[in-house]
């Protein structure tokens, strides 16, 4: 049975679309031990750690892979917690996840060649095989054989087809956006508690909001009516999400600025400094404009904030006409 | 090694379950009715040894089960409640796949009448047919295929007379050699004739064509196509319905097994299943149509007008 996170089943059904919203609640933390766990900073800090451990050895794997780890991760900490985080211990059980992961997947790696650099890695500790059998065998029991993980990715096809998006380019480049928001935000201690299903809607709104802001009231509404979806949770998610969009928008600009002064990141410079200090913003907004529309976009969302409502999104709109008009003359 | 559980005591298979007898050996191995002693809860636990090499649990074996505990909550399939992985007096890992319990099966049931002249009531007939058609509509809108229904797969409350199917998939993540009983073949006598003559591409219509012949089974009381050899089953099934040729069934020729038969006439249905009902043998003969893509699928078979008359509410 071939197994893709998309399609958890096989086939992408309407009668399956209602089965996996029903039974998305087995493959997930639950909202209770998402507080058990907010309650305890030291399985914070280990799953903070371990997620490195997983990412770190499973970087030269598929991305989806390390995502399913530590899916199975997340739900082995909401079942058993970690009472004695000693170094060895964290490593098997990165070791042991991204076994099961790799089991689950139909990868084009042989297994003993995963488990061979799986061992190589980072010369650290090499476990015996039956060490590891043995974890595999106390994660699959915490979580009860259900290894067939539902995630964010398995409602997103469904949310795109509710937007009328299927088959369209739209679609595409929505998905790819969104499933970039989701492998990222899989980190956020923050996003614990929520459906898989919640995230997929709050990440495809995200990225409409942020690649197609015009759009974005109407597939707002696409979300919110379905019955599947509990609009008060995408809201919430959605400021989780978009918190997350935006920390990581600014430390990727300090860090433009911090490397180099080339002329974009002089641009991005200008950008913070103008804000800080309220003035010239429409015209520094406006020269972005020009050199580079799509980052405009996100730009625009930030200042639309700024000011609130449409107004300056029409405003600019305006004065960026006319700059055109004028560079003709 | 050191426990990381969080004072969690997971007991093994043996000191959770009481086991009171052995109700059956299937394809995978033993089979026990059992009472979880925690709660008192009967159980059907079944034991199945790993074929495990240096990997550990096998990937199938992973991605079956796995497959099993998502379809557990639909009411036409027996419920995967557990799995419980242990070791046997030689070392062996051992595991325990704990379904719910159902008193009987349609193979015991379809024998319990066994007076010349009793029939299964048609009412119950169509009841268990449409929870077959339900169960299995539900299975394929999963991409799920069975591929090894039969009567003896098909569990049922008597009380209740629910239906639920069984063994999914399980007949193939384990290989486990199938032990033999020379008196009955029974995995030939529901099989497609596309598996028959060596299709490698197997479809929905497969399981289909298996619901064809215990829909005829019911109303008979005996099997359709009892065939005791693959030509055998081959020759059975073209003896009642004619030897396909290309115009009834394009490709037919070309599959692997193909051979020159003799040729047969196809004869009407309701020769072979007397006292079925006009529209019941329509919808027999749209399960047990030749060319796969023209089989009835289970939904639309869960639709047909034989079922108007059914109370589906409990169903």
């Amino acid at each position: 049975m071939e197994f893709d996170l998309e399609n958890p089943f096989e086939n992408l059904h309407s009668d399956a679309v209602s089965y996996l919203f029903l039974i998305e609640s087995d493959h997930t933390p639950s909202q209770n031990h998402s507080q058990t766990l907010k309650a305890r900073d030291l399985d914070i800090s280990v799953r903070r750690e371990l997620i490195s451990l997983i990412s770190q050895l499973s970087c030269a794997l598929d991305p989806v892979l390390s995502y399913l780890a530590i899916n199975y991760l997340d739900r082995f900490l909401a079942n058993q917690g970690i009472l004695q985080p000693k170094p060895w211990v964290l490593r098997l059980i990165a070791v042991s996840c991204i076994s099961l992961a790799v089991k689950m997947m139909r990868t084009e790696y042989p297994f003993t060649d995963v488990q061979a650099l799986l061992n190589q890695s980072d010369g650290g500790i090499i476990f015996e095989t039956q060490t590891i059998q043995r974890m595999e065998a106390l994660i699959l029991g915490a979580l009860q054989w259900r290894m067939r993980s539902i995630t964010p990715f398995s409602f997103v096809a469904f949310f795109i087809a509710l937007m009328g998006l299927k088959d369209l380019p739209m679609g595409q480049v929505l998905k790819n956006r969104a499933s970039e928001i989701i492998f990222k935000s899989q980190r956020e201690i923050r996003l614990w508690g929520f459906k898989p299903s919640i995230i997929a809607a709050s990440a495809l709104l995200c990225a409409s909001h942020e690649l197609f802001p015009f759009q974005y009231p109407s597939f707002l509404k696409a979300i919110s009516d379905s019955s599947y979806v509990n609009k008060e949770s995408v809201e919430q998610c959605y400021k989780v999400i978009q918190d997350i969009a935006i920390e990581e928008e600014y430390s990727s600009a300090l860090n433009g600025v911090s490397s180099s002064d080339t002329p974009i990141n002089v641009l991005d410079h200008h950008f913070l400094s103008s804000e800080s200090q309220k003035t010239n913003g429409i015209t520094v907004a406006n020269t972005i404009a020009v050199s580079s529309p799509l980052r405009d976009l996100k730009r625009r969302k930030i200042t639309g904030c700024g000011c609130g409502g449409n107004n300056p999104t029409i405003h600019n709109s305006r004065i960026q006409f006319s700059h055109a008009k004028e560079s003709e003359k | 090694m050191e426990k990381t559980g969080a004072g969690v005591v997971v007991l093994s298979a043996k000191e959770a379950f009481e086991k009171l007898e052995k109700v059956g050996e299937g394809t995978y191995g033993k089979v026990y009715r059992a009472r979880e002693k925690a709660t008192g809860k009967i159980v059907a636990l079944k034991k199945t040894r790993l074929h495990e090499d240096q990997d550990g649990v096998p990937p199938t074996t992973l991605r079956e089960v796995s497959i099993l505990r998502m379809l557990s909550r639909d009411p036409h399939v027996v419920s995967l409640m557990d799995v419980k992985q242990g070791q046997n007096k030689e070392g062996k890992t051992v595991l325990y796949l704990v379904f719910e319990y159902m008193d009987t099966d349609l193979k015991k049931f379809i024998r319990s009448f066994d007076q010349p002249g009793q029939n299964i009531p048609p009412e119950t007939i169509k009841s268990l047919m449409y929870q077959l058609c339900k169960g299995i509509a539900f299975c394929h809108g999963h991409g799920i295929l069975h591929r090894d229904l039969k009567p003896h797969n098909l569990l049922m409350d008597r009380k209740t007379m629910m239906l639920k199917i069984a063994d999914l998939g399980l007949a193939r993540a384990f290989t486990v050699p199938i032990k033999k009983y020379t008196h009955e073949i029974l995995t030939l006598w529901y099989r497609a004739p596309e598996v028959l003559l060596g299709a490698t591409h197997y479809s929905m219509a497969v399981d289909i064509w298996s619901v064809g012949c215990i829909f005829a089974e019911l109303v008979t009381r005996r099997a359709l196509f009892p065939g005791d050899s693959e030509l055998q089953q081959l020759l059975h099934i073209f003896r009642l319905l004619g030897t396909p040729n290309e115009e009834v069934w394009p490709g037919v020729s070309k599959l692997k097994d193909w051979h020159e038969y003799p040729q047969w006439n196809s004869q009407s249905l309701s020769t072979a299943v007397p006292g079925l009902e006009e529209l019941g043998l329509d919808l027999l003969s749209q399960m047990l149509e030749y060319e796969p893509s023209k089989r009835i699928s289970a939904k639309k078979a869960m639709e047909h007008a034989y079922f108007d008359d059914l109370d589906k509410r409990n169903l």
